[in-house]
């Protein structure tokens, strides 16, 4: 980031207006951004419950928000991993199944990484579109928490835990709004501030660049997937401590959700722009609006209709996509004005 | 300010993106030319690419034969009947959905939607007036759903895997909250269910249906501008763009034939169970997939054929059918599909790479 800047302050704008313009420019946030001043208007207006009891609403954007994160350091990269899903899922069937509460922890998460490194195994090495290969994972792994489960929900054999790690531990905070502000800070540090992380975008952003530049592509690839099946792991464990007991059809309504709160957020789908930040915000309008649709007695498949909605004018208006839409247009239009040359 | 962008953007403008589209004043006019076969001629012979290429056929023989031979129970008219009676509908989907996979968009996550929605208004309209009007009207949101998933492809170049999940939810969450969930049954004596329940031989109508559906879309593919388009649009989209395609079109026109599919895959499922419920197409999108994949018709766009996918929905039903005789439940059934499509991705894969392509 401060290398970015460097160029710009050495460049001709070097005034204020100047650079907040640069900065803006680069910035995809503003999608999220407008949504998310538009949903907190209008839930200020019709529920401001949403705000008075705003550990509620906290603990959904937790909910949303945490796997999202993890989704962000895997599309800065170009890639897209569907498996988080089941992912979550699985992790939490691994955990129930064991007695020790630490131990079930450790392997959940360890299986979030194994998971992880599979898919980036089949992107890197086999050279299979991620879109297909976290699909047929995505595929692949409910049916492993089928059948791990016996296609029952598994109960926690530690209930006390799963009943503590719903109260709040800290003020108003739950260990859920805990872990997520801390995953937030984690991620944020590490796409800004790690080395490693800055590298994400390069990856991103133009492939054969990065592999150019000495950066090792494959091994980053790996991380990021590693960090997208660890996160959602956890966010199985904590799933599966909040409800004491483990479901193997958890996860449905994550994939949309989570993919929602990043793509709304402005992580473009061909890689390389975004920002943490913007995950969090995505997460954030999303959240006030699922509460405050819910506090006004709206049934979940209209908040799916909605969400859906939401995601999809997010999908279609993006930088790209709105560049392809205006040059066809003006393409078009010069096609229809322009002499027809001669042929 | 735009000099100050370009040259500190770490971000290239991608090819498909709108620098392209701007330098797109080519004549509109221009022919699209006699339509070259784009195939990939292969002249060593390599293990992995005749997989790719041939195994599909190979395998389907020798699964059948397997399952005749050690499965108790397969080699019966009845149980042959209900594979086809359960193959039906999902081929129907996969070989409409396979002119999307052509046009290296993916899939069409939709479907799923799109079987519910055309099965719930079929037999749900159906009571209440006729069966004509509703046909027609699960016609319209079958365009409507092509026409929505294809402009957010074609025009506005979004990724297809994210814009199609987006519209299942919305899609299910129209049909839900319309139905409230419930349950619709046609009644014993409609014309619907006598569709279901007629068998020519161990052949239920619906699957003659997917047969003549399977060929004309066959025909679609191979011997119409349309169809070489797709496969153009597949193998490179700027030179077919280059070439005067409107490309927009191709891909509004893959994703409605998918509809297409999806809502003939809904009826013929309606007519088989005489019931419909937002619920009862899950799964389809991905067994379509695996069939479409199986098949042999890349995912990567460009080549692919649609009897090769009627030849992969065959693999994938006698796949679940004997999964199912042999006891092994849903969980299991889900794992093979998942596998099946990462596996015979990665072959295409290795083998692209093998082929040095």
């Amino acid at each position: 980031m401060s290398d970015d800047q460097g160029l710009v302050l050495t460049s001709q704008r070097t005034d204020l207006i100047g650079r907040l313009r640069t900065t803006l420019a680069r910035r995809t946030e503003g999608r999220a951004l407008a949504l998310l001043v538009v949903v907190a208007i209008g839930a200020w207006i019709t529920e401001p419950v949403v705000f008075t009891s705003y550990d509620v609403t906290l603990g959904r954007i937790a909910l949303i928000g945490l796997v999202a994160l993890g989704l962000t350091a895997v599309i800065l990269m170009g890639e897209l991993d569907l498996s988080v899903a089941s992912t979550l899922a699985v992790a939490g069937v691994v955990m129930a199944s064991i007695d020790n509460l630490a131990i079930g922890i450790l392997a959940a998460l360890v299986v979030g990484l194994v998971i992880g490194a599979a898919n980036a195994f089949f992107v890197v090495v086999v050279g299979i579109n991620s879109f297909i290969a976290t699909l047929g994972m995505l595929f692949f792994l409910r049916g492993l928490g089928f059948v791990l489960s016996d296609e029952q929900p598994v109960r926690l054999s530690n209930i006390e835990a799963g009943i503590s790690f719903g109260k709040p531990l800290i003020g108003d905070f739950t260990p859920r709004m805990l872990i997520f502000i801390a995953t937030f800070i984690a991620m944020q540090i590490f796409m800004t501030r790690v080395r490693v992380g800055r590298e994400f975008y390069a990856v991103g952003g133009n492939r054969q660049a990065a592999y150019d530049a000495g950066i090792p592509v494959r091994r980053r690839i790996f991380t990021g997937f590693m960090i997208s099946g660890i996160v959602a792991a956890g966010a199985g464990a904590i799933n599966t401590l909040e409800r004491t007991a483990a479901d193997p059809t958890a996860g449905s309504t994550v994939l949309l959700s989570s993919f929602a709160a990043a793509i709304i957020g402005g992580i473009l789908l061909t890689g390389g722009r975004g920002s943490v930040f913007g995950t969090l915000l995505g997460a954030t309008s999303l959240g006030i609006l699922q509460v405050a649709l819910t506090l006004s007695a709206v049934q979940v498949d209209v908040q799916n209709i909605i969400i859906g909605f939401v995601l999809f004018v997010a999908v279609i208006t993006d930088p790209n996509s709105l560049r392809a839409v205006v040059g066809s247009a003006r393409s078009y239009l010069r096609a229809r004005t322009a002499p027809q040359p001669q042929s | 300010m735009s000099e100050n962008l370009a040259g500190r953007s770490v971000t290239p403008t991608t090819s498909d993106g709108g620098d392209g589209q701007q330098t797109a004043v080519t004549a509109p006019t221009a022919e699209a030319g006699p339509p070259a076969q784009v195939g990939i001629e292969q002249r060593d012979f390599h293990l992995l690419a005749w997989l790719a290429d041939r195994g599909i056929i190979v395998f389907t023989l020798a699964l059948v034969l397997l399952a005749a031979a050690f499965v108790d129970g397969f080699a019966s008219v009845d149980n042959i009947t209900d594979v086809f009676n359960r193959a039906a509908p999902i081929g129907i989907v996969a070989v409409g959905m396979t002119f999307v996979v052509i046009s290296a968009n993916y899939l069409d996550l939709s479907v799923v939607a799109q079987v519910a929605t055309a099965a719930v208004v079929l037999i749900g309209i159906s009571n209440e007036t006729n069966i004509p009007l509703a046909m027609l009207l699960a016609l319209g949101i079958a365009l409507v759903y092509g026409v929505v998933n294809g402009v957010a492809v074609g025009v506005f170049k979004a990724n297809a895997v994210i814009v199609t999940l987006a519209t299942t939810f919305m899609g299910l969450g129209i049909l839900r909250w319309a139905s409230g969930g419930s349950i619709y049954f046609g009644p014993e004596d409609s014309l619907i269910r006598s569709f279901g329940t007629t068998e020519i031989g161990p052949f239920p109508l619906s699957m003659i249906a997917l047969i003549v559906i399977a060929i004309a879309l066959h025909l679609v593919l191979t011997r119409t501008t349309f169809g070489f388009m797709v496969k153009s649009y597949g193998s490179n989209r700027e030179a077919t763009r280059l070439a005067g395609v409107n490309i927009s079109l191709v891909v509004i026109g893959a994703f409605i034939l998918s509809a297409l599919g999806a809502m003939i895959g809904g009826f013929v499922l309606a007519a088989f169970s005489n019931t419909a419920v937002s619920a009862m197409s899950d799964g389809f999108d991905f067994e379509a997939l695996a069939a479409i994949i199986v098949g042999g018709t890349s995912v990567f766009g460009g080549r692919g054929s649609v009897l090769r996918t009627l030849l992969g929905v065959v693999f994938v039903s006698v796949l679940t059918n004997i999964m199912v005789l042999s006891g092994l439940g849903f969980g299991y059934q889900q794992m093979a599909i998942g596998a099946l499509i990462v596996v015979a991705v990665s072959v295409d894969a290795l083998a692209r790479r093998a082929a040095g392509i």
